[in-house]
């Protein structure tokens, strides 16, 4: 039983996997590139007119820069998701990896958000929420049009199975 | 009848401008006086003419609390139809609040000190719209508080009106059991045997021991405040759940508590998420449980409206877990809920850290565990801190598993359920993987099958056609039904429905 690779612990009996669009890859790094980019910078100006001591800042701002963007590729990577008959299964993460699994007749209303940089490449986040703050059942980086699919496809669902509380 | 015509539409009682507009006053004083405390000291004024300003200034925002009150209770109306509650109010924002009374969660009367003095109370219905998703009429008499709750109640269960001769309709009075009353003496004990207590007293005292030693005052004032923080606390706490009562009725459970502010609070079958029975290490000589619920709508910041009994002993606790979830669904339930309370390793069936991870959690990694019965979930935890979640398969949101790095090394996964916002998290942490998806894949089937079939919102009403037979079908055949429904309402459950019944099967 220990011996059972790690690997199949996130399988699930008849769940075909889709990953989501490989352009969710640059709309994130643009996103931490922004993010990292302007501290760097300020602290490299801070730097040049202040002591040497004060390029620690960039010096690690920089690490966490190309470490972020190495990283984003392999998270994207692992973003899965399945719709199986009543529930919908999300996967994520490569060192801390999760899953969740969202039963239609749970949801209470579906989001699609997609921000500037995502709209221009085309993409969107598809969210269900449920009537509890814990369920994180977001899928991001999906084409436009398969966020549109899946949306109508859980607003039918839901309806059809729709539970109480 | 939605349309809002043939509503009969009612007013507050003429008294809540007069019991709000002390709330006002007392603000405004509160703010005036931490304002200006400072220049008022330095005026050098005399003690009367302080005294006169104080009192003026009270006068005045009485006056003024008054006025506003007073425009925002002629511009209230409410109003009761077939299927909803509906409350107009405001001055300048107006707000139409329409409650579902299908949807309705809870129902309070709450009577603030002054509102109990006078005999009058609100009436507080709180939906699953999450925080701030309560309808309150305040105020009404009391005993038009009661009816109101009767009647809604009454409604949102599905029971006809009966109309007397004059055709105006009547909510049947729901008869009552009183089942426990938490004495003083108990509560004054399990506040004293608390960590908090003994930590403050400790404190306190290693405070008065410094300032004499060091003959300084400062280091008291410095933690003076955290110091009455935590009395404010313990008082919140004795004050709130002083004279806590338990009763069943067909409208549900009816909670009563309270030692200057009075609560009467209505649960209705199945509105209860999850069930936690906790115990701090120094209840367990006595053994004392406190038990608290997730009910939605209150979220996790309303602190005392989650209690169910704040300290029960075993046989109250399990007693009193039956009332919120009738049928465990195993054939030994006592048994299985001793094992979950007190037990650890896998007696009872459940399932915990395996061995290999003992290192990551030494003490607690036989205690750490799952076991699933037909109708519930349970989740055991903590060694000093003990704790006992049951979250009933109809009532899952969602499930989820995580897997960190170490985890993942020792072939572990962190197993939780997703339950509506309140103080209990179900969740358990380095379980074995295989047995962890088997165990999701199982809880995901069984959570399906208990939608299906789980009862109607509106409590009194029959089930569906049909709904029966497919928990027939839905793999733990022969289990009753979560909810026992019958002409007379929902049976009180007592602790032989738990024992004394054969028609059960193991899952």
């Amino acid at each position: 039983m220990a011996t059972m690779s790690s690997g199949s612990a996130f399988e699930v009996d008849g769940a075909q996997w889709q990953s989501v669009s490989p352009k969710l890859v640059p709309v994130r790094q643009i996103g931490v590139a922004i993010g990292l980019g302007i501290p760097l910078v300020a602290s490299v100006v801070v730097a040049i007119f202040t002591t040497p001591a004060v390029w620690a800042a960039p010096a690690v701002f920089g690490i966490l820069l190309v470490w972020l963007l190495w990283l984003v590729p392999r998270q994207v990577r692992a973003i899965r998701y399945a719709e199986l008959e009543d529930e919908l299964l999300i996967r994520k993460g490569v060192l801390f990896r999760s899953m969740v699994v969202v039963p239609y007749g749970r949801m209470q209303y579906v989001d699609v958000d997609a921000g500037p940089i995502a709209r221009s490449m085309g993409i969107a986040q598809v969210q269900l929420h449920t009537a509890s703050a814990q369920s994180d059942a977001s899928i991001p980086g999906l084409p436009e049009a398969e966020a549109a699919r899946l949306r109508d496809q859980l607003s039918a669902r839901g309806e059809a199975r729709l539970a109480g509380l | 009848m939605t349309s809002t015509d043939h509503i009969d539409w009612h007013r507050l009682h003429r008294i809540t401008p007069v019991l709000n507009a002390w709330k006002v006053a007392a603000g405004l004083f509160a703010v005036f006086v931490w304002q200006s405390a400072d220049q008022l000291g330095e005026l050098d004024l005399a003690v009367t003419t302080l005294l006169l300003i104080i009192a003026g200034v009270v006068v005045l925002g009485a006056l003024l609390g008054l006025g506003f009150s007073a425009l925002a209770w002629s511009r209230t109306k409410y109003g009761i139809t077939e299927d909803s509650i509906l409350l107009h109010s405001g001055v300048l924002f107006r707000q139409q609040r329409h409650v579902r009374l299908d949807r309705l969660q809870t129902v309070d009367v709450t009577q603030p000190l002054l509102a109990r003095f006078t005999g009058f109370a609100a009436l507080k219905i709180e939906s699953a719209g999450g925080a701030g998703s309560n309808l309150t009429l305040a105020y009404l008499r009391e005993d038009e508080a009661q009816r109101l709750r009767n009647e809604l109640l009454a409604r949102a269960a599905g029971v006809r009106m009966e109309t007397d001769e004059a055709g105006v309709q009547h909510a049947p009075a729901a008869p009552e059991m009183h089942l426990y009353t938490l004495s003083p003496g108990r509560l004054v004990g399990s506040l004293a045997l608390s960590g908090g207590i003994v930590t403050m007293l400790v404190a306190a005292v290693g405070l008065v021991v410094i300032a004499v030693v060091t003959e300084n005052l400062s280091s008291v004032f410095a933690m003076g405040a955290p110091l009455i923080g935590a009395a404010a606390y313990f008082w919140s706490r004795f004050a709130g759940e002083f004279s806590f009562r338990v009763a069943t009725s067909p409208d549900g459970i009816r909670i009563r508590q309270g030692l200057l502010e009075s609560k009467a609070r209505t649960v209705p079958p199945g509105r209860v998420q999850a069930v936690r029975l906790a115990q701090p290490p120094l209840w367990r000589f006595k053994g004392w449980w406190r038990i608290t619920v997730n009910i939605a709508g209150y979220g996790a910041e309303e602190t005392t409206g989650t209690v169910l009994f704040p300290v029960a002993t075993e046989a109250e606790a399990a007693h009193l877990l039956s009332l919120v979830h009738p049928d465990l669904g195993d054939d030994r339930p006592l048994e299985v809920l001793r094992a979950g309370l007190t037990g650890d390793g896998d007696q009872e069936g459940f399932q915990h850290t395996p061995a290999r991870a003992w290192w990551l959690d030494p003490l607690t990694w036989r205690r750490t565990g799952v076991r699933m019965t037909g109708t519930a979930v349970l989740l055991r935890t903590g060694r000093w801190w003990r704790s006992l979640v049951l979250v009933p398969h109809e009532r899952i949101q969602s499930l989820g598993v995580t897997q960190g790095p170490w985890e993942r090394k020792l072939d572990l996964m962190t197993f939780s359920i997703h339950s509506t916002p309140g103080p209990v998290t179900p969740m358990v942490h380095h379980q074995d993987a295989e047995a962890t998806s088997l165990l999701l894949a199982e809880m995901t089937r069984r959570a399906r099958n208990a939608r299906r079939s789980a009862g109607p919102e509106r409590w009194m009403t029959p089930a569906e056609e049909g709904s029966a037979a497919l928990h027939e079908g839905g793999g733990f055949g022969g289990v009753l039904p979560s909810r026992v429904v019958s002409s007379a309402g929902v049976l009180p459950a007592s602790p032989r429905a738990m024992t004394d019944d054969p028609g059960r099967m193991a899952p």
